[in-house]
């Protein structure tokens, strides 16, 4: 049916093949459709129910974009994981260190707060608060990039999220390691883990999610 | 009823379809109403999984479509085995009976072959 061709159009947007390529497709996929709502209909189901079932049997237009035009242009397919979750988390990641980097170079200070324990300095916090205040930014370009390129709203959240994770990462797993192989000398207080985890990946995944929220969404509209 | 790993599924889906068309040609929809019947509903295939299939498979000369006109004067794209598909059935089939054999040995698997 044209309506649903219509739709299929929308859903799938342009694919980079040629104007008569993609109307074909479009026509093609529209008769499956019309045929799927006709069996549903055929055993019972509603018109408009059966062409709502129909057209949300596709759970990820985008990633059926992807496929047909992997299988169309014979291109190697990329993961669909790496596309929806490794790159915008990767790109995310980076842009926050650059920018975490770029303040320190221009001067940017960061703000240290010491603590005294048992009569020893030890844990403190560190700000930068430029840097706080740009991770909504990132947050946002990860989580768009994710939901373009298909993801689910989790993975627009975990890409979203990278910077903080991969943090998480290095004070969870890498720093006890790098302790315990180096030995002695690093007398660093328990409870500095759990600062630095405050600061450096409770708190910018705050800005970092508050940056994503406007974004989360189902790759496209599903009718 | 379990799922199949979708690489299994698109594996076995190329052997699927290529038996299938080797009968006769098929438009999409039918293919996977035809799929879903003859194995009991355990390998199913929907517009999301089908097409790129069905392109793959055209891409690389197996299947060739064409749109075809029904007596209910409604076109639909027909697939064609081409020779090409007709002869790359015979080492599917085998290498899938490999499989199953295999599996067979090993775990106990029972294939339908």
């Amino acid at each position: 049916m044209p309506d649903d061709q219509e739709l299929i159009k929308a859903h799938l947007g342009k694919l980079g093949l040629g104007t008569r390529r993609e109307e074909e497709i479009v026509r093609e996929l529209g008769e499956y459709l019309e045929d799927h709502a006709a069996a549903l209909e055929a055993s019972g189901v509603a018109r408009d129910d059966a062409a709502r079932q129909t057209f949300n049997s596709v759970s990820n237009w985008p990633a059926l974009r992807n496929e047909i035009v992997s299988a169309e242009t014979g291109e190697s397919i990329m993961n669909y994981r790496t596309k929806v979750l490794w790159l915008p988390a990767l790109f995310a990641l980076t842009l926050s260190n650059v920018v975490l980097a770029l303040m320190q170079i221009f001067g940017t200070p960061p703000h240290f707060y010491w603590f005294y324990t048992g009569g020893r300095m030890a844990p403190y916090y560190v700000f930068v608060f430029p840097w706080l205040i740009s991770q909504p930014v990132v947050g946002a370009i990860a989580a768009y990039s994710s939901r373009r390129a298909g993801g689910a709203v989790l993975h627009q959240v975990l890409a979203a999220l990278a910077p903080a994770i991969a943090l998480l990462g290095v004070f969870v797993l890498v720093l006890p390691f790098a302790m315990i192989l180096e030995g002695g000398p690093h007398d660093i207080h328990p409870s500095a883990f759990l600062i630095l985890t405050m600061t450096w990946v409770l708190l910018p995944s705050v800005p970092l999610l508050i940056g994503a929220a406007p974004f989360l969404r189902k790759p496209q509209a599903q009718s | 009823m379990l799922g199949i790993d979708t690489k299994i599924k698109r594996g076995s889906g190329e052997l699927a379809i290529l038996a299938l068309l080797d009968q006769e040609p098929l438009h999409g929809y039918e293919i996977s109403k035809r799929i879903a019947q003859q194995t009991g509903g355990v390998l199913q295939f929907n517009l999301a999984s089908l097409y790129p299939l069905l392109y793959r498979m055209e891409k690389r000369g197996w299947v060739k479509g064409k749109w075809e006109e029904a007596q209910s004067g409604r076109k639909r794209r027909c697939y064609h085995l081409t020779p090409k598909g007709k002869k790359q059935l015979a080492p599917l089939r085998e290498e899938w009976n490999s499989f199953f054999q295999a599996l067979h040995r090993i775990a106990g698997v029972a294939h339908a072959g």
